[in-house]
């Protein structure tokens, strides 16, 4: 899962992601409206936490402006607790707000549930036959029994679980399990494909040469 | 009892009351008078008719004492007063004389007295109390009271009469009857009237002869029936009661209307004010007549409530402004220390994650202390130091003071500063020059400059700081000074909340002084203060 955060609070901005990324996420960052909005437009992320008030552009016309080509799931972040800037946010486009002060477990699960929103998942529970995701917990089972997955691994599972049935291509893992940080270049999906498959089972992941992965 | 505490109520209690005693003032006026008018006719016919009695019954010893209204008229008895002689053998000193003196009246006289006449009546009593005489249409009961015994020389003497209708003598008395009558301790005119009394239906005229030398102590009582007057009395009283009413009924009605009517607007203020008290502020009376003095009164609580609004309008901004200013620094501070706390880390990590919030504890604290001071200065609660300030010199150690900013900023800072000297708190005119410093940096493009001047003109110190960075949207210009105003609508980082301008404001203010902006797009915003100068401040 790769996420955005649109913040110009620099400690707020460094905690956020460190914190997202230390949960498994895939974090960009972008400490102003102009820079976020090309972030947004340019990449295909899961969810964008949106801060309201930013320099450049302010996020509700970040938010306005990103509608026009693109459905992610935004969060927005907003110090103001009015209904009428709710109101105004979730019009705008917004998925979700939370008010700031906020805590970072909330921030979390709103973020699992927009993100869940958005691939048409109604629980945190994706029942894949003989393997089951929580997706609340971030945890799998094969056959009730727990599966130590590493977070990038779980993330991978999780990512192919939500497009079940699809095939989804090396970029499109790329682009979801990385963040602009880490070289796409390296073969480091092979290996976590192939350590998944250890752990699941050899079927599990289906490769389409040529095409990507698939979970049936 | 709520009630008569309502100004309705209380204005129709007054209206009313006053209403009540100007009617029953005019009425017994009316009745008093009509009565007055009905009794003075009355006692002047039986004035006439003692006259015709006492002529007849002797022949006065001097003519001239019974001068009177009831007498002037000439009866035709009196031309026998002149032919004189008949009862004056009867005078001297024979005691009991009259009991034998025959009583005649004269025809035109008996012709009052007659029974087909019922309004007049007499009775003629002798001293001892036997019965001289009585007209046939005389009432059988009336003399019992005079045969009781009843101390006639009392009547004379007390104009009160026995039933306690004092009212009637009164009025009796009032009436010019009153000259005509020698009081009860004067000449003792032999028969003279006493005032007329009312008892029951009758009205009456007592004569008592008491001179000591009249051989003649006869009582007289000439009387008359008056129920048919005191009737048409009654009728006039039950008539002026029941107008009275009517008009008084009348009057609470009309008054009441207007009253109500008057006072609707005072209901609409006080609908309108009771919505503000329970929180609507934007309420406001509606007003229809804006001349009356209500509409003049609702017109003015219509910008007291504007005023109000406004005042708090800008409360409610400020307090969601500062929430919303400490806000950040507190979500740094949890998301820091969540993250922080989700995991073992090493002392690095811990380090900063602490550093971070110090941060923010550090941004909360300066926010607090400018809200607080801010808060003082409105409460009127900020004590200055006041004392001779030089200017120029805190101009200059101001400069020195963000020389390293400018430095780092690139950018170059000119000064000319008059020795000037204002009276003032240093400390908090060295904030101002301070603030305005930094900001002019601050909002200064790389290589820029800030020009500095100070010099007086027309009395005042004029401090101004030019800058050469972006200036200030003319739509911008006039909030700067608004609290929490930034033009970027974001934090610029560094903890500046937008309270800065507002507080170079209210020091200035409080200096006497006055902070303008003046700003061109592109090219730079220049700040001027004003601040007027010290005694001893004439350096010329």
């Amino acid at each position: 899962m790769r996420i955005l955060i649109v913040e110009d609070e620099p400690d707020l901005l460094a905690s956020l992601a460190q914190a997202l990324r230390e949960e498994g996420y895939a974090v960009d960052t972008a400490d102003n409206g102009p820079d976020g909005l090309f972030n947004a437009e340019g990449t295909d992320y899961d969810a964008i936490i949106l801060d309201v008030m930013l320099p450049g552009l302010d996020g509700w016309e970040l938010l306005r402006r990103l509608r026009r080509t693109r459905k992610t799931p935004v969060l927005m972040l907003t110090a103001r607790d009015q209904s009428r800037d709710r109101v105004r946010g979730l019009d705008t486009g917004a998925d979700d707000y939370v008010v700031k002060p906020f805590d970072l477990a909330e921030v979390f699960a709103r973020l699992r549930a927009i993100i869940r929103r958005s691939s048409d998942q109604a629980t945190s529970f994706i029942d894949l036959g003989a393997v089951q995701i929580n997706t609340a917990a971030r945890t799998v089972s094969l056959r009730d029994q727990p599966v130590e997955l590493t977070a990038r691994e779980y993330s991978l599972v999780e990512f192919l679980a939500l497009h079940r049935g699809q095939v989804v291509t090396r970029t499109r893992l790329y682009e979801h399990l990385f963040d602009e940080n880490e070289s796409s270049l390296s073969n480091l999906l092979d290996v976590h494909v192939s350590n998944v498959r250890k752990k699941l089972g050899a079927e599990f992941i289906v490769t389409r040469r040529g095409h990507g992965y698939c979970i049936e | 009892m709520k009630l008569f505490k309502s100004i309705k109520w209380r204005l129709q209690l007054w209206y009313g009351l006053v209403l009540v005693v100007v009617l029953v003032g005019f009425g017994t006026t009316a009745y008093q008078l009509e009565r007055g008018r009905q009794f003075r006719r009355l006692d002047e016919d039986l004035h006439r008719r003692a006259g015709l009695l006492v002529n007849t019954l002797r022949r006065p010893p001097r003519g001239p004492a019974w001068a009177g209204p009831a007498f002037d008229q000439p009866p035709p008895h009196r031309t026998e007063d002149g032919s004189e002689p008949q009862p004056e053998p009867l005078e001297p000193g024979h005691g009991n004389l009259p009991a034998t003196v025959p009583f005649h009246l004269p025809p035109a006289a008996a012709a009052l007295f007659d029974a087909s006449d019922p309004n007049g009546f007499y009775f003629i009593i002798r001293r001892d109390g036997t019965e001289l005489a009585r007209s046939t249409n005389a009432p059988a009961v009336f003399p019992d009271a005079f045969r009781a015994g009843e101390d006639l020389a009392g009547v004379m003497k007390d104009p009160e009469p026995p039933d306690g209708s004092g009212k009637d003598s009164a009025s009796s008395q009032r009436d010019d009857l009153r000259p005509e009558m020698a009081g009860p301790t004067s000449g003792f005119a032999p028969g003279q009237p006493g005032p007329a009394r009312t008892r029951g239906n009758f009205r009456e005229l007592v004569l008592h002869d008491r001179s000591p030398a009249s051989p003649f102590r006869d009582t007289i009582v000439v009387g008359r029936n008056i129920a048919r007057e005191l009737t048409e009395l009654h009728v006039i009283g039950w008539t002026l009661t029941g107008v009275g009413a009517v008009i008084l009924l009348l009057g609470l009605t009309v008054g009441g209307w207007l009253v109500g009517r008057a006072l609707k607007p005072v209901a609409a203020i006080g609908a309108a004010a009771a919505k503000i008290s329970a929180g609507d502020l934007s309420q406001r009376i509606n007003i229809t007549d804006t001349d009356t003095e209500l509409g003049q009164l609702a017109a003015i609580l219509n910008a007291t409530f504007m005023r109000l609004e406004r005042a708090f309008t800008q409360q409610k901004q400020f307090a969601a402004d500062a929430a919303h200013e400490l806000r950040t620094p507190v979500t740094v501070m949890l998301t820091q220390t969540q993250t922080a706390l989700n995991r073992e880390r090493d002392a690095t990590s811990y380090k900063l994650t602490v550093e971070a919030c110090q941060r923010a504890a550090q941004r909360m604290r300066r926010l607090i202390e400018s809200l607080l001071e801010l808060a003082r200065f409105d409460a009127g609660q900020e004590v200055l130091r006041c004392q001779h300030v030089d200017l120029g010199a805190t101009v200059a150690a101001g400069v020195e003071l963000v020389q390293p900013l400018a430095a780092e900023q690139g950018v170059t800072i000119s000064v000319a500063a008059a020795p000037l000297t204002v009276t003032g708190d240093g400390d908090r005119l060295a904030q101002v020059v301070n603030n305005l410093l930094t900001n002019a940096i601050q909002y200064n493009r790389s290589g820029g400059t800030v020009s500095v001047k100070l010099a007086s003109q027309n009395g005042l110190a004029v401090l101004t700081i030019a800058d050469t960075g972006q200036g200030i949207a003319p739509a911008d210009l006039p909030r700067v000074f608004e609290r929490f105003y930034r033009t970027d609508q974001a934090r610029t980082g560094g903890g500046n909340a937008g309270l800065g301008l507002s507080i170079c404001q209210a020091i200035v203010t409080a200096h006497g002084g006055t902070i303008e902006a003046a700003s061109e797009t592109g090219s730079g915003t220049t700040f001027t203060v004003r601040l007027p100068l010290g005694p001893a401040a004439a350096p010329a």
